[in-house]
C-alpha cells in the first residue's frame, strides 16, 4: 500500500477516485457520472467494515 | 393509522426536544422480549430476521406504544455467521436455544488488536480493519498476505449480501410499523464513542486499561483518528427528516470503568465534537447510558441545549433530572428487576414517582432503564404501559 492511498482514504472512502482514475483510459463522457457511481458504490464497501466494527 | 402515527410521532418528538406533548411517550426498546410475547423461542429470533421483525410488530400491534426500535434483538445471525464473526455465541449453537445471545471478549493476550499495532490504526483506520482486523474476528478471511481462498471469498459476497438484505428488511420494517402499527421507527443511524470502540472491538477491557497507563497518547491519538469516521457513519444512517435521533450506546467510558482523568483526557474531548457537529447538522443523539454514569453527568450537561436525550440505565433518575432536566430530555429509569420480578401494582408505583417528579414539566419518554429481555413480565410491561397511558396525561 503506498503512502497516496493512505493519506486518501477519508471517511467514506476505500478506493479513493484518484487511484481508480488512473486506471481508466481518457474519459469522453461525463467524467462526473462516472467519479459519483464509483464513489458512491466505493462508500458501500466502507459502510460494509465500519458497520460491522459499529453495530455488529 | 396515518393519524395515529402522526399523532404518536409529534408526541415522542416534543418530548425529546424537552418540551410538553399531549401526554408521556412511550418507547420501551424491547428486546428478547419480543419472541417470548410472541411466541417464538429466542433462537428464533436470533436466526430467521423475518420472525424477529414479525415479533416486533406484533408487540407494537397489541400495545399501545409511541415508538420502537424495529429489531432490538439487533445481531441477526444470518448476517454474523455468513461473515464468520468469531465473538458471538448464539442460542441454539453455544447457547441453550432459549439464552440469549452473548458477545466474547477475548483473554488479552488473544485480543483482536496488538498493542503494538496503534500507529497502523491512526494512520489507516480503514484500512487497518480490512487489511489487519477483519482478518481476526471473521474466520474465513484470510490475513492480509496470505493467498486467497474460496471461503474468505464467501465471506465478503454473504456478507455484503447479507447486510444489503438486512438494511432493505429494516427499511420495509420501517414502513409497515407505520402502515400496519401507526408506530415510530425510535431511532435512526448509529454511533459510539471512540474509546468504546477501541475497548468493545480492538483492544478489549484490560489490553484498553493496559494501554491508559503504559501508551495514553497512542490511546488519545487512536480515538481521534476514530472521530471523523463516527461522524461519517452516525449521519450517513441518520433520520432525513430529522425526527428521530442517533442512538449512541456507552458502553465503558465511565468511572469506576476508566479514571476520572481518562474521562476526561480521552473519552469526552473526542466524543463531544461529534455529538455537537451532529447536534449542528439538526440531529439530536439518544445516550443510551448503560450503568451508571453519574460521575460525568456535568460534563453531559455542557452539551447544547436540546442536543442529547438522556437514557437512564443504574443511574438514580430523579438525580439526572436535577442535574439535566433542564436542558435535555430523559427517558428510561424503570428498574428492569421491578419488571422482571415486581408485582403491577409495585410498578404503578414507581411509574406514579417517576411521572410526578421527572415527567412533572414534560421531557420525558416512558422506558425500563435498560432494554427488555425475556425475563421481563408481560404482565408488568403491560401496567407500565397502561399506566402511563391513564396517569401520564399533561
Amino acid at each position: 500500500m503506498n503512502e497516496q492511498i493512505k493519506q486518501d482514504r477519508k471517511p467514506g472512502v476505500c478506493i479513493p477516485w484518484e487511484e481508480k482514475l488512473k486506471e481508466l483510459p481518457e474519459i469522453s463522457g461525463n467524467r462526473q457520472l462516472i467519479r459519483q457511481t464509483w464513489e458512491d458504490t466505493d462508500a458501500l464497501g466502507y459502510i460494509y467494515v465500519w458497520y460491522c466494527l459499529l453495530a455488529w | 393509522m396515518e393519524q395515529l402515527y402522526t399523532r404518536r410521532l409529534n408526541r415522542y418528538v416534543t418530548a425529546m426536544r424537552n418540551e410538553k406533548p399531549d401526554c408521556v411517550p412511550i418507547r420501551p426498546f424491547v428486546a428478547e422480549f419480543t419472541a417470548k410475547y410472541a411466541g417464538y423461542t429466542i433462537q428464533e429470533v436470533t436466526f430467521d430476521l423475518e420472525k424477529a421483525l414479525a415479533a416486533a410488530r406484533k408487540c407494537a400491534v397489541d400495545f399501545d406504544w409511541d415508538a420502537v426500535v424495529p429489531n432490538m434483538v439487533h445481531v441477526w445471525a444470518g448476517l454474523t455467521e455468513a461473515v464468520g464473526l468469531r465473538y458471538y455465541a448464539y442460542p441454539g449453537i453455544q447457547l441453550a436455544p432459549d439464552t440469549c445471545f452473548q458477545y466474547i471478549e477475548p483473554p488479552e493476550d488473544k485480543a483482536f488488536m496488538k498493542p503494538d499495532e496503534y500507529d497502523q490504526l491512526i494512520e489507516d483506520p480503514t484500512g487497518y480493519l480490512f487489511n489487519v482486523w477483519l482478518g481476526r474476528v471473521c474466520g474465513d478471511v484470510n490475513a492480509k498476505g496470505q493467498p486467497t481462498s474460496y471461503r474468505n471469498n464467501m465471506s465478503f459476497l454473504k456478507g455484503g449480501m447479507a447486510m444489503m438484505s438486512c438494511f432493505n428488511a429494516l427499511a420495509k420494517q420501517n414502513e409497515l410499523l407505520r402502515t400496519e402499527c401507526g408506530t415510530v421507527s425510535a431511532i435512526s443511524g448509529i454511533l459510539k464513542a471512540p474509546l468504546d470502540i477501541i475497548t468493545d472491538k480492538l483492544r478489549g477491557y484490560l489490553g484498553m486499561c493496559t494501554d491508559l497507563y503504559e501508551r495514553p497518547d497512542k490511546v488519545l491519538a487512536a480515538c481521534e483518528a476514530f472521530m471523523p469516521h463516527l461522524l461519517y457513519m452516525a449521519l450517513s444512517g441518520a433520520d432525513g427528516e430529522k425526527n428521530v435521533p442517533i442512538a449512541i450506546w456507552m458502553h465503558r467510558g465511565c468511572v469506576p470503568f476508566v479514571s476520572h482523568q481518562h474521562f476526561d483526557k480521552i473519552y469526552w474531548p473526542t466524543l463531544k465534537p461529534i455529538v455537537e457537529q451532529i447536534w449542528a447538522k439538526g440531529h439530536q443523539v439518544l445516550f443510551y447510558a448503560e450503568g451508571k454514569w453519574a460521575a460525568h453527568l456535568q460534563a453531559f450537561a455542557e452539551l447544547p441545549e436540546r442536543s442529547i436525550i438522556f437514557h437512564v440505565d443504574q443511574d438514580d433518575i430523579f438525580e439526572v433530572h436535577k442535574v439535566l432536566g433542564h436542558k435535555f430530555c430523559i427517558s428510561g429509569g424503570i428498574p428492569n428487576f421491578l419488571l422482571s420480578y415486581g408485582t403491577p401494582e409495585q410498578v404503578r408505583s414507581y411509574c406514579k414517582k417517576v411521572i410526578d417528579t421527572v415527567a412533572r414539566d414534560g421531557g420525558y419518554i416512558m422506558d425500563a432503564s435498560a432494554i427488555m429481555q425475556d425475563d421481563t413480565s408481560v404482565e408488568n410491561l403491560r401496567a407500565m404501559t397502561e399506566f402511563t397511558r391513564e396517569y401520564g396525561v399533561y
